[in-house]
């Protein structure tokens, strides 16, 4: 489902969205968008794709207030601007969609959120991919190390291959924005599995020890909630090259959702879900579990903490008994820990000690 | 006054002036440096006034102040007015005489109740610098002005002059002074700022004198200008006798030592408000004393049993004695218009409403309360409100937590109307200031300083009453606010965005721009009506459009009602819709048929009012579907204006005062058997109700 269009595609499907407008006029009626609800209430497991993906509740955009109205004409506006860089062979980032809306009079965005936002509806509705708007986002794309070898072509339209060990600096590879076959092409590895790792500082304690060699694994730098490219190339190497995920994140409720976001689907790009999660991906740590038994440095829960864990527990993503336990684990020790608190036992500790034992868990050391 | 007076007329003669000042500088107003000065403007300030009233001039009033050594603290203060002017040799007498010839029967709303007036900063410069005050006066029919250097002489105890003579009083711009007078005084003061400083009190006086126009010169030389806004004096008060319900034994007492009156009759008569000849009748019989007494033989016993029976205490035929309540022409109130326009001139803000309830009477005195709310604008929204308390027009600054009129605002809820307040009690916050006025014959205070009103059941209920009102006229305000701003809304989406969207999808799809009319019934589905009342500078009239639009599928029937200031004198002018008077102050327009889609026009204009006089129109309506924009007409607000109207109507009715009886009738002692009319029931009007009340927006 979750496919490029070609232009002609990506152009009737916008006009579809026009048109619901249009027809409301003519009958009569005050015009509208109408758009999945976008929220934990409304996604639910798909058993085919094995992943979440957004429900049947609807929400429906009218003009009789004010803000919405002013909505439906700011996607009107985007349609048009889409429809000329379709027409122009140009591509724009979100944030230059966001200055150009200044021309739009009433149509302009109030503020730079709104445009990603409503690129996303756009998308949903669509069904089309923010790839087949020629919108492109601002969000950094990840940093990659390890024995993997890709093709990218370039912008002067060249292939170049790339090992991810030899051919890169100490930062790594990065991974463009576009990550599909037309740019990227994933060509061999001698690999036993990819590591997603949260923090910068992680990553480069990884590299510096030379992890990545002795335990045969392909290193990946999240920075923080992974951006779409991120997850996507994670998604093609686990699915291409049948590559095992480990993830390795903050012992918190936000890493929990990190998590999420790659093995399930994030709940505002539950429309491409399949598209982007991957399934199979493990929570490696750090667990709630490992904050008692590494007696690891930890913090209090904030309040603001306490409310992600509580909303976590309804959320049909963390359903499962071993979520459940987490969290609920997490909320009565009240305590959360950072992956580098493993510092605690030396620089070498999470190479040594602590990786190794949680991947001899998964069997992957 | 007079209590100080007569202090200080006793105390004359045993001790030194200063020590008198000492003693007593508490209620002088002379306690601290700061309020020292404060009290010494006020004197000034308030005989300036004083003058220009009684003379009916517009008063022009410039104070200036400025610090002559600023570590000894000595300030200079120059107060000068356009007033009558004083002739020469009464200078003297008004600068230096420290006895007043009291009026004590004559009871009047008056400013002077404060301190011992403008001779107490004499003797207080004298005192602090050893200067003496510098007075220049010039009377319209003199070519030149007077001048004279008024001191004390402490070891005397007698006013000095000095330096007197005449000269040309030249105006700044060169032109000679046609009348009026200027006091320059050096005394030992602080110049402060803020809630209690000479510009607070200059602020709140030009707020309750909008006849005024009031400079201020601080000592950093910036000028401080309260301009004029009414060409209107006030009215001129009538003096009344006590009435019995007021009077107190030590009174009474001086009342009768006093009286030139023949006999007890003609004393209860001829000094008395409220007493007809029934009640003289009554009287005498309650007290068990012969009308035809004389009165020297009146003493002791006979005076408290005069005065039990005034009380009720003694009765007639086993009641109190009635008696007809005090006229109410003696007082003067400010009126609601033109306090609306001294806070309008003095605050910045979006919403002013006032109310000056009608007179009412508490033991034997008369007094009516007025109210003005001022809300929004740039004033704070997390402070206590601004309290603007007044006595007789008079400024209280002091004691702010103790006074009555300050009860008077907590007593009420205001979260109702849309204001903050913990609890429900005690001064609300929010970005508004409250102005409490209390005009009486008779301001009773919690002490000597005179800064606090003493608690009096009667005026904090007609206190409570008035703010009660208000409250709801804000709340109304606010909530009328947020609904235009919804309407706004509503006629953005329609006019502009929802063609917008119609343009927009139509270029897309490459199809014809579809009709609107449809869509938009569907949005709006409501009547709505948009009002403006504006002042046209040409014309000189307010004018003010009522514009109604069905936004419905059906045809729409109402009469549209608005409110006008009839009572202030307004007329409606090019009003060719017609219509109807439905009340005072109400004006109607049927309208039959308002059809789907249609906009339907009723313009009128206000003439004989000033700019800013009326800036809000309430627009109500009677029909079955909703008017966004208008009130739905209750027809008890229609009954209280009527109600309202009545007692207007009622008061323009001179009272049947006392009946005058012949002479040889005083003489007999028949006279008390003289079937005389009963009049119980006060033709001045009744205590109960207000004015009117409409809000208006700045």
């Amino acid at each position: 489902m979750a496919r490029t269009h070609t232009a002609e595609e990506t152009k009737t499907a916008m006009h579809k969205v026009v048109a619901e407008m249009y027809d409301r006029i003519i009958k009569g009626e005050p015009p509208t968008m109408t758009l999945p609800v976008r929220t934990k209430t409304n996604i639910g497991f798909d058993k085919k794709l094995g992943v979440y993906k957004y429900g049947k509740k609807q929400s429906v955009r009218d003009a009789t207030s004010l803000g919405s109205a002013k909505q439906l004409l700011r996607t009107l506006h985007v349609v048009e601007f889409i429809e000329e860089m379709l027409d122009a062979g140009k591509s724009s980032t979100l944030r230059e969609m966001y200055y150009i809306s200044e021309g739009w009079g009433m149509g302009k965005f109030g503020s730079q959120n709104d445009s990603n936002n409503l690129a996303e509806d756009l998308e949903i509705v669509t069904k089309c991919l923010r790839e087949d708007f020629k919108l492109r986002p601002e969000e950094d794309g990840a940093r990659m190390i390890g024995n993997l070898t890709l093709r990218e072509r370039n912008r002067r339209g060249e292939w170049m291959r790339i090992n991810a060990r030899d051919d890169v600096g100490d930062s790594g590879y990065g991974v463009p924005y576009n990550v599909e076959l037309e740019k990227i092409e994933l060509l061999e590895h001698d690999i036993d599995f990819i590591m997603a790792i949260e923090t910068g500082g992680m990553f480069d304690r990884l590299i510096e020890n030379g992890f990545d060699e002795q335990y045969r694994c392909g290193l990946l730098h999240l920075k923080g909630q992974p951006a779409r490219s991120t997850r996507r190339i994670m998604k093609r190497m686990s699915e291409e090259w049948d590559l095992p995920v480990v993830v390795f994140l903050d012992g918190d409720p936000w890493s929990f959702r990190i998590f999420a976001s790659i093995a399930y689907g994030a709940i505002k790009t539950a429309h491409i879900s399949e598209y982007l999660a991957t399934p199979s991906a493990t929570y490696l740590g750090i667990t709630a579990d490992d904050i008692v038994a590494y007696e690891l440095p930890s913090d209090d829960l904030s309040k603001k903490d306490v409310e992600a864990l509580n909303a976590e527990l309804t959320d049909p993503r963390f359903a499962d008994s071993w979520w459940q336990e987490q969290i609920n684990m997490m909320l009565e020790l009240g305590k959360k820990a950072e992956q580098q608190s493993l510092a605690k036992y030396g620089l070498d500790f999470v190479t040594e000690t602590y990786l190794p034992e949680k991947l001899a868990e998964l069997g992957l050391a | 006054m007079t209590g100080i007076a007569q202090k200080l007329a006793s105390n004359q003669k045993q001790v030194a002036i200063s020590e008198f000042f000492e003693k007593n500088k508490h209620f002088l107003g002379f306690d601290s440096l700061a309020r020292s000065l404060i009290t010494a403007v006020k004197e000034a300030v308030d005989n300036a006034l004083d003058a220009c009233e009684e003379a009916r001039i517009l008063p022009t009033i410039r104070i200036q102040i400025t610090k002559v050594d600023a570590n000894k603290d000595i300030i200079r203060m120059v107060v000068e007015d356009n007033g009558p002017g004083i002739p020469q040799k009464s200078i003297e007498k008004v600068f230096g005489q420290l006895l007043f010839g009291s009026r004590f029967h004559a009871i009047r709303q008056s400013r002077g109740q404060q301190g011992i007036g403008i001779t107490g900063v004499v003797m207080y410069c004298q005192l602090t610098t050893g200067r003496a005050t510098h007075v220049r006066s010039k009377i319209a029919t003199e070519p030149t002005a007077a001048f004279v250097d008024i001191g004390l002489d402490t070891r005397k105890n007698k006013a000095t002059k000095a330096n007197a003579g005449r000269e040309i009083w030249y105006n700044e711009d060169g032109s000679g002074k046609e009348h009026g007078t200027e006091v320059t005084a050096e005394m030992k003061a602080k110049y402060q700022k803020g809630r209690q400083s000479v510009w607070q009190y200059l602020r709140m006086t030009s707020i309750v004198n909008p006849h005024a126009e009031i400079i201020f010169i601080d000592p950093d030389g910036e000028k401080h200008h309260w301009t004029r806004v009414t060409e209107r004096l006030p009215t001129k008060v009538e003096s009344i006798k006590p009435h019995p319900h007021g009077i107190e034994l030590g009174q009474l007492q001086r009342m009768v030592a006093e009286s030139n009156d023949l006999n007890v009759n003609h004393f209860l008569l001829n000094n008395f408000s409220g007493v007809t000849n029934r009640a003289r009748k009554e009287l005498c019989e309650a007290a068990d004393i012969a009308g035809t007494r004389k009165m020297k033989t009146v003493k002791g016993d006979d005076i408290r049993h005069l005065l039990e029976a005034f009380q009720g205490e003694r009765v007639f035929n086993g009641m109190p004695v009635k008696l007809l309540k005090p006229p109410t022409n003696c007082l003067s109130p400010i009126e609601e218009l033109l306090i609306k326009k001294g806070l309008s001139k003095t605050i910045d803000s979006r919403f002013v409403s006032t109310l000056t309830r009608v007179p009412s009477v508490t033991q034997g005195n008369p007094f009516q309360i007025e109210v003005g709310l001022i809300f929004g604008g740039d004033m704070a929204g997390d402070k206590p409100v601004e309290i603007l308390r007044f006595a007789n027009r008079v400024p209280l600054m002091y004691q702010q937590g103790g006074c009555l009129l300050t009860k008077a605002i907590e007593s009420v809820d205001w979260r109702q109307y849309g204001l903050d307040q913990a609890g429900g009690r005690g001064v609300p916050k929010g970005p508004a200031a409250v102005l409490v006025h209390l005009a009486s014959t008779n301001v009773q205070f919690t002490s000597e300083a005179k800064e606090a009103l003493a608690d009096n059941a009667e005026v904090m209920e007609e206190g409570r009453k008035a703010m009660l009102e208000m409250g709801r006229g804000l709340r109304k305000h606010l909530e009328k606010k947020k609904k235009m701003a919804k309407t706004k809304e509503k006629f953005e989406l329609i006019n502009d965005i929802l063609p917008a969207i119609a343009k927009k999808s139509a270029e897309i799809l490459d199809r014809p721009v579809p009709e609107l009319s449809g869509s938009i019934t569907k949005i709006m589905s409501a009547v709505i009506s948009e009002t403006t009342t504006e002042w046209n500078k040409q014309t000189k009239q307010t004018d003010v459009e009522i514009i109604l639009f069905n936004y419905t599928s059906r045809v729409r029937a109402y009469t549209i009602l608005a409110t006008w200031p009839e009572k202030s004198g307004a007329k409606i002018e090019n009003n060719e819709n017609g219509g109807r008077k439905e009340a005072l102050g109400v004006w109607a327009w049927k309208l039959e048929s308002l059809q789907p889609g249609e906009k339907k026009i009723i313009a009128y204009s206000l003439s004989g009012l000033e700019r800013g006089d009326w800036t809000e129109t309430e627009v109500l309506f009677r029909g079955s579907q909703d008017v966004i924009g208008a009130t739905k007409m209750d027809e008890k607000f229609l009954q209280e204006i009527r109600r309202q109207e009545q007692i207007l109507d009622e008061s323009g009715i001179d009272s049947p005062d006392t009946e005058s009886m012949s002479e040889s009738e005083m003489e007999s002692e028949q006279v008390s058997e003289t079937p005389v009319e009963e009049t119980v029931e006060p033709a001045v009007a009744p205590p109960e109700g207000q004015r009117t009340l409409f809000g208006g927006e700045v």
